[in-house]
């Protein structure tokens, strides 16, 4: 049985101008691992495709350069030339690679640990090797192993809660104050990149309604429609997935319906489910309206939650036009003022159902959550060296024991084959036979006790050396692997 | 028997003072026990075992003294707590409810053991008619205590920007004030029907001499009352916001519940 091995690239070794020479995307993925199934000097391989990454694992078949190799199908599906720089590449064998899979699943090689999205990438990336029929065996294995590594990490640490980018702080802010976004209004004053994510995270939450409020209406209209039909996101987008979405207890309430339709998806997988999966609310689901900077006080009355990205040297959101309005209103409203200068009229927080937060303020939620998770990460590594032994030792088992069952028949058949040919010449055959077993026994032990220790204590490498020096030395049958 | 019900009555409390700490240690550190559902189950099986045994022993149902009612509450606490947390799946307001659990069912041990007479028994009828809904309106109102409680320190939290224990770990703020508000208007149904049956039990053999311990009662009811019907009406006409709802929840809850523990005082 081959070992296990990981060759790549990631945001550590290698800058985005060599990591983009790499990256394939899914088409050519699939390409590139069915050339690898026709070659057959892999006997499994996988291929991990990322904005911050691009590795291969696989079990080799042949002794060969796996980088050399790799590179020249990247190159010729690309129609470049190889990378020249191949210094930039990181192997790992054995433990090792089921070490950094592992680690890579539950995001603790990730440039933002604890994000959820790499999980997702790695079941891509098995799938697209599943249709490939270049995952045999011990990729399935390594695998599921790997899913249920990330699963872990996520139940059993706090590595992926609590936002780590502004854009989610708002959301998470938002889940704060409302038990669910379902059916909440959301008034977007100004525009700007961070405005505009937050807006949409907390789109993809669930709330129903978006109101742009620009200085012209037509930028308003064209903003609205933006955000409810976003250009082709980027294949790198950490920290704007389904993870915003995420409350406390996340996993367990699922409150978010796309997050809800992501779990559905992986039971399904599993075959846990045969339900019809929910539908995620897309934002083009939600109701837009576009109005000028005069007819705020007129929505704020409406709105559920207020962004106010506006780029002023004064407050555009003021006391004076909007404090009666707010008093009036029954439930609370969450205003998140992103702009400096701020946007919004500070002493509108001190209304009673106004809950306002500035910038400063989603910059330190972000710091603390980000300090948190990196005060997971040593009980998120424990699971993950747990997890690595256990399937180190389950692999080594597997490798010695069927040549132990295999060299044990061998034996057991020509014990049988003398004794038909020579137990007529002695009078008690049955004693013939315990004499044989015996002996077959004794010779057995000291190669059998060997393969077992290796199986325990040695490294794969040295592993597979013995066994096929133990098939070779008695011709046990290769069609019997 | 009387030994066994003394020695259970004092490892009752260690129970929920377990069960508290375990929850407290999820709240506060942050740290995840697999165990947490079926030993409040157990507790709470093990309180109505108890409760039972004790009615069998005693003769009557335990409902009339302040130490069965507050180990009644207790266990109604508990109960409904358990119910609450099987429906939302969501463990986190479990510490502050199953502290008052305890706190109850403390005091309940200690007013126990220094009961000199034995309790008074009473018919069948008042138990249901007025005991029960009396036990749920004073279970609501604990709820509304306790959720108030925690919709003010969420609130508090959230004003002040402070992302601390309490910012991390409570539900949705407005979770909390639905909560509370579903637990006053509980309370206001239940104490409503509890107030209006006391006459009537008066007059058929309930407790006929208007003593200290009666009177306190009587007080603790009608405070309860007042504090629902405030909470209710002004939400539903004066449209207070939840904030105010809350804090009168609190208020409430606390002075009703020093009127109880006064009147197990007094008798």
């Amino acid at each position: 049985m081959a070992e296990i091995s990981v060759i790549g690239v990631n945001h550590r070794t290698a800058p985005v101008a060599v990591r983009e020479q790499l990256s394939l995307g899914p088409g050519l993925v699939a390409q590139l691992l069915k050339a690898m199934r026709a070659e057959r000097v892999f006997d499994e391989a996988l291929v991990l495709d990322t904005c911050n990454r691009t590795e291969c694992y696989f079990v080799a078949r042949l002794a060969m350069d796996p980088v050399a190799h790799v590179l020249g199908h990247v190159a010729r599906l690309k129609g470049a030339p190889p990378l020249a720089d191949t210094g930039v590449f990181y192997r790992h064998d054995d433990l090792e690679a089921i070490r950094h899979l592992f680690r890579v699943a539950a995001s603790l090689d990730s440039q933002i640990v604890g994000e959820h999205q790499i999980l997702g990438q790695v079941k891509d990336a098995y799938r697209a090797a599943a249709e490939a029929r270049t995952a045999g065996f011990l990729l399935n294995k390594l695998l599921h192993r790997a899913f249920r590594v990330g699963k872990r990490v996520q139940t059993e640490t706090d590595l992926g809660r609590g936002s780590a980018g502004v854009p989610q702080a708002a959301v998470e802010l938002a889940r704060h104050l409302f038990s669910s976004l379902a059916g909440k209004t959301v008034l977007l004053v100004g525009a700007g990149e961070t405005a505009e994510l937050a807006a949409r995270a907390i789109l993809r939450c669930g709330a129903a309604r978006l109101i742009v409020a620009n200085r012209t209406v037509e930028r308003a209209r064209q903003l609205a429609r933006d955000l409810l039909h976003p250009p082709q996101a980027a294949a790198c987008a950490p920290e704007t997935d389904d993870q915003a979405c995420l409350t406390e207890e996340g996993l367990e309430e699922a409150a978010c319906p796309a997050l809800q339709a992501q779990e559905f998806e992986e039971a399904a997988a599993e075959g846990k489910t045969t339900a019809t999966p929910p539908s995620p609310p897309s934002p083009r689901q939600a109701a837009t309206e576009a109005i000028g900077l005069g007819d705020i006080p007129k929505a704020i009355a409406q709105a559920d939650l207020v962004i106010s990205s506006v780029g002023a040297p004064e407050p555009v959101l003021t006391h004076a036009a909007l404090a009666d309005v707010l008093r009036r209103r029954d439930a609370a409203i969450l205003m998140i003022d992103i702009a400096v200068p701020r946007s919004v009229d500070e002493r509108l927080g001190r209304l009673a159902n106004v809950y306002l937060y500035n910038i400063d303020d989603l910059d330190r939620l972000v710091a603390r959550n980000i300090e948190r998770r990196r005060q997971e990460i040593p009980r998120a590594e424990a699971i993950v060296e747990f997890e690595a032994a256990e399937f180190g030792r389950w692999l080594a088992s597997l490798e010695v024991a069927p040549t132990i069952r295999l060299l044990q028949e061998r034996l057991g058949d020509i014990q049988k084959s003398q004794i038909e040919r020579y137990g007529k010449k002695f009078a008690d055959r049955g004693e013939l036979e315990r004499f044989t077993q015996a002996f077959v026994g004794q010779v057995l032990h000291s190669p059998v006790t060997f393969l077992r220790d290796l199986s325990e204590n040695g490294s794969t490498s040295d592993r597979l050396a013995a066994v096929d020096m133990v098939r070779r030395m008695f011709k046990l049958n290769e069609n019997d692997r | 028997m009387a030994g066994v019900l003394e020695l259970a009555s004092g490892v009752l409390p260690l129970l929920y003072l377990a069960l508290l700490i375990d929850y407290g240690a999820t709240f506060f550190l942050r740290t995840r026990t697999h165990m947490r559902r079926p030993w409040l189950v157990g507790v709470i099986a093990v309180h109505a075992a108890l409760l039972v045994a004790r009615g069998i022993h005693e003769g009557h149902p335990p409902v009339t003294a302040t130490s069965e009612i507050l180990s009644l509450l207790a266990i109604a606490m508990a109960a409904v707590y358990a119910y609450v947390e099987f429906v939302h799946k969501d463990r986190r307001t479990g510490v502050f409810v199953l502290l008052l659990a305890f706190l109850f069912q403390y005091t309940s041990t200690i007013l126990l053991a220094g009961r000199a007479a034995p309790a008074e028994t009473v018919p069948a009828a008042w138990s249901r008619l007025h005991v029960l809904p009396a036990l749920v309106a004073y279970t609501a109102l604990a709820f509304a205590g306790i959720y108030g409680l925690l919709y003010l320190l969420a609130q508090r939290s959230l004003r002040l920007h402070r992302f601390g224990v309490f910012f991390d770990r409570l539900p949705p703020l407005d979770l909390l004030g639905t909560m509370t508000w579903h637990a006053l208007v509980t309370g206001f149904v239940f104490m409503t029907i509890t107030i209006a049956s006391a006459p009537v039990m008066f007059g058929t053999g309930g407790e006929g001499a208007m003593t200290a311990k009666v009177i306190s009662k009587i007080i603790a009811g009608s405070v309860g009352w007042l504090v629902c019907a405030a909470a209710v009406l002004g939400r539903w006409l004066g449209k207070w916001p939840p904030s105010r709802i809350a804090g009168i929840a609190v208020a409430g809850f606390l002075v009703v519940m020093a009127l109880l523990v006064a009147s197990g005082l007094l008798s």
